[in-house]
């Protein structure tokens, strides 16, 4: 990845799936991208918070994007992964994904701004929809997917 | 001078320097006489003023000064050390510290110039000796001068040097060109470490105003600390003798400087003293130094002459061995055996270890899965086990820091409430050396404050009320710290009231915390624990000094994320004790391996007593809950399966592995499905994400790279 340059005003995006969708996440906040492994699982807490991963040498929360956005829970598959990110409020955590695809680079006239509509409850997990020519892409806004559920 | 290098060590000194003082100050108010104290004081109040203004820090140097002025005249007689004084100089110390944290946030002092308490000093000086305090300072500087030049012919080495034949001719020119010739002698104090880099400052500090001519021992001997407690110099200056000696006296831990003005007749006579002493120094200085007599002749080119002197020096101590260069040769630069490392560092180490003995237990549990265990492996594995164990525990050793720096305030402190509260109290502290890990030293502090606070303003009584009681009118508060095995004990106790029981059951009772029928059934014990409850307070008036309602609750939460507990013992109208239990080590802990259903957790060995072996049909019921009668004491079972919502695999019809841990004196039972082992386990925090999960305090990587998490048993009882 270390060839692709951030070029003036562009984000550069991971494309993950999630089922048939796929999402974005900020490269800026990857720290690293893992297989699948066993996940220890940490009673009395929410349930998309699968539990903890040893990563390196460090016990790392991991946490369903599938079960916190309100669809099917995770089915391991061999592409499964878990994309470790660091956050500058909540640390470092990983999130299971169906799959990690590519790298795509985004002009920001093209990352169209999402206008908030409250009642899809998906939504709120993002902050926009990125074109490119693999399709549409929607952008994750990892503080709210992480956020912790009130 | 670029200065910023040195920003460390000037805020590791001043740090030294302001608990120096706190702690002077304390003891000069017990004993305003002392002589020591004061000149001790004073000595620690100069360099202050030095260090600031040679990293050019005006607004501490300023206040620094004042201070000094404040002890030069306590130190004369002029004026009396009285409680307003104290007062006054504790601010100051306060307003240093701020300047200090300043600094080292932001390398720069801030702008505060602490006009009022300058004026204050100042008039703390009039109040004593009327106008010419001032003066009478510097009088008092010249007479010590003086007294110096007539009486202690020792200190004015600078008499004793040999001029060669260029220099004098140098300081000749300076004599006709009106030019004041100065001979110097600066003692450096024995404790100094770093001589030569003081000695540097002292010559970076004269040159300023002045020129050096001649050093003995040379520059370079200097700057190779071949040289004692004293070092001389020759220089030219137009400034005024006072101004120069000044200057060099506030290099910090410069103990002496002793100056007198050489007059061209003392150099001949030095000549002619050189001459007589010795003939090869003679022979030797007009070789080396031919071409720089000249150009001295036509310019006064100081500069190259103090370039050629150290070979003149160099030799002429060596045909004549001076008093002065006999010690240089005797002692050698002591090495200092200490080093000063990053704490970070020790953290990287201390993470280092951690990985290798993960990776020892991998090792270990690779060994044994493969069936593989030949003796060889086996012995070199125990080998192995042996060396990860001492590296930890030298690891450990070295994150150890004595409890001293934080409790080192606490004195000032309770002077400052005893003062606020209007309560006489005296802290006796002991155990200041016993040793914790560094991290929780650094987080003990805020805790131990609170607790001092509650027993000088709860717990302690007013003078009157004991008086009638038949105490001694000063209250005392102790601070003792020892260790105890695995643990490190400190205690607070105080000989005041105690807690009232009552007064807490009834408070308790109006806050809604417990119910009146309750609270006739708890015993004393549990009436104290209320006081740990989040939003208790008894004292009947809101104070700035404790009773905001957030207190013992903190105090506890604080010491339990430290892994610690807290205990207090209370007798009315005696006193109360209250005890602060640490683990002596954080990072790594040995933990007994259980298996509950399909999941591995870890217990730490710590908390547990006994592993005991249950028939099913021994278990009781009472009030609806699972007891166990284990040596006449009854204790509840904890089914952990239950609590962590994992099916268990055992027969119902087996026998029970029962886990007896104890907190305080409380015991429970925790079932658990097998017993795997014990093992030395490095604890991770599970991070800030999964906080919510009480029973579990952390995790830990097993030896197949598998995470275990780690139950706290505490929250289990």
């Amino acid at each position: 990845m270390g060839e692709i340059k951030a070029v003036g005003e562009s984000t550069q995006f991971i494309v993950i799936k999630l089922g048939d969708e796929q999402y974005g996440i900020d490269i800026k906040y990857i720290d690293n991208i893992i297989r699948m492994q066993h996940i220890t699982r940490v009673p009395k807490v929410d349930s998309y918070l699968k539990g903890v991963i040893n990563v390196r040498g460090e016990v790392i929360p991991v946490m369903s994007i599938r079960i916190k956005m309100g669809l099917e829970p995770d089915v391991e598959t061999k592409s499964s992964r878990i994309i470790i990110l660091k956050l500058e409020q909540q640390g470092t955590i990983g999130v299971i994904v169906d799959e990690v695809k590519e790298v795509v680079t985004l002009d920001n006239e093209n990352i169209e701004k999402m206008s908030y509509d409250s009642k899809d409850e998906k939504a709120s997990f993002l902050f926009g929809v990125g074109k490119c020519e693999g399709g549409l892409i929607s952008l994750l806004d990892l503080n709210s997917v992480v956020l912790e559920n009130v | 001078m670029d200065v910023s290098q040195y920003l460390e060590i000037f805020l590791d000194e001043t740090n030294e320097h302001l608990q120096n003082l706190n702690t002077q100050i304390l003891s000069l108010e017990q004993d305003p006489e002392n002589m020591d104290t004061i000149n001790e004081i004073f000595r620690a109040a100069h360099s202050l003023k030095g260090m600031a203004g040679t990293m050019g820090y005006k607004r501490m140097q300023n206040l620094t000064h004042d201070m000094e002025n404040v002890f030069s005249e306590v130190r004369n007689g002029n004026i009396k050390v009285n409680a307003d004084m104290i007062d006054v100089l504790f601010q100051c110390l306060d307003a240093l510290e701020e300047y200090n944290t300043n600094i080292r946030e932001s390398s720069d002092e801030g702008t505060n110039d602490n006009g009022a308490l300058i004026k204050r000093l100042n008039s703390i000086m009039g109040g004593g000796s009327g106008e010419e305090s001032g003066k009478a300072a510097s009088a008092s500087d010249a007479s010590k001068a003086n007294e110096a030049e007539t009486s202690s012919k020792d200190s004015e080495k600078f008499r004793e040097i040999k001029l060669n034949e260029n220099q004098q001719n140098v300081l000749k020119e300076a004599d006709r060109q009106g030019k004041m010739v100065y001979g110097l002698t600066v003692k450096v104090q024995e404790s100094c470490i770093l001589k030569a880099a003081r000695a540097f400052l002292v010559f970076k500090a004269i040159e300023e105003t002045s020129e050096i001519i001649v050093s003995d021992p040379s520059s370079q001997d200097i700057e190779d600390e071949k040289f004692d407690l004293y070092f001389s110099l020759i220089v030219i200056s137009e400034e005024k003798l006072d101004k120069i000696v000044n200057a060099a006296k506030n290099v910090s831990e410069i103990e002496d400087v002793v100056g007198g003005v050489l007059n061209m007749n003392d150099v001949n006579s030095a000549k002619e003293q050189e001459e007589e002493e010795s003939e090869a120094p003679q022979e030797a200085a007009p070789q080396t130094s031919e071409t720089p007599a000249k150009a001295a002749g036509e310019t006064p080119a100081q500069a190259e002459a103090v370039q050629v002197q150290p070979t003149v020096q160099d030799q002429a101590p060596a045909a004549t061995p001076t008093p002065a260069a006999k010690k240089t040769t005797a002692n050698k630069p002591v090495v200092n055996r200490t080093v000063r490392v990053d704490i970070e560092k020790l953290d990287t180490l201390m993470n280092l270890v951690s990985e290798l003995i993960i990776a020892k237990n991998s090792l270990v549990s690779a060994s044994t899965m493969s069936g593989n265990s030949s003796p060889a492996v086996n012995e070199q594995i125990e080998y192995l086990e042996s060396v990860t164990t001492s590296l930890h525990e030298s690891v450990m050793k070295v994150r150890m820091v004595p409890i001293e720096s934080t409790v080192n305030k606490f004195p000032r402190m309770v002077r400052d409430l005893q003062k606020k509260l209007g309560k006489k109290m005296e802290l006796y502290m002991s155990g200041e050396e016993t040793e914790l890990d560094r991290t929780v030293v650094d987080q003990i502090g805020d805790p131990l404050m609170h607790l001092l606070r509650n027993s000088a303003d709860h717990g302690l009584e007013s003078a009157e009320v004991r008086r009638e009681r038949g105490k001694p009118e000063v209250g005392s508060i102790f601070l003792d710290a020892y260790q105890d095995g695995n643990n490190v004990v400190i205690e607070v106790r105080d000989d005041g009231n105690g807690i009232d029981t009552k007064a807490v059951k009834n408070k308790a009772i109006e806050r809604g915390i417990i119910t009146p029928e309750q609270g006739d059934n708890m015993s004393e014990k549990e009436v104290i624990d209320l006081l740990f409850n989040a939003g208790f307070s008894t004292a009947k008036v809101v104070s700035d000094v404790s009773g905001r309602g957030v207190g013992l609750d903190v105090v506890k939460s604080m010491i339990e994320s430290l892994s610690g507990e807290v205990e207090v013992k209370s007798k009315l109208g005696e006193g109360s004790t209250w005890t602060i239990r640490l683990p002596l080590t954080l990072a790594i802990i040995q933990a007994l391996m259980v298996d509950i259903g399909d999941e591995k957790y870890a217990i730490s060995l710590g908390s547990i007593q006994t592993i005991e072996d249950i028939a099913p049909s021994d278990v009781k019921l009472v009030q609806a809950k699972e007891v166990i009668q284990l040596r006449d004491l009854v204790i509840p079972l904890v089914r952990l399966s239950e609590i962590l919502d994992i099916p268990s695999k055992k027969d119902p019809e087996d026998n029970l592995v029962v886990v007896i841990v104890k907190k305080g004196d409380k015991q429970a039972g925790l079932v658990v499905d097998e017993l795997i082992g014990q093992q030395e386990i490095v604890i991770k925090s599970l991070g800030k994400y999964i906080s919510k999960c009480k029973i579990i305090s952390g995790a830990t990587v097993l030896g197949d790279g598998e995470v275990a998490l780690i139950l706290d048993a505490n929250t289990l009882i």
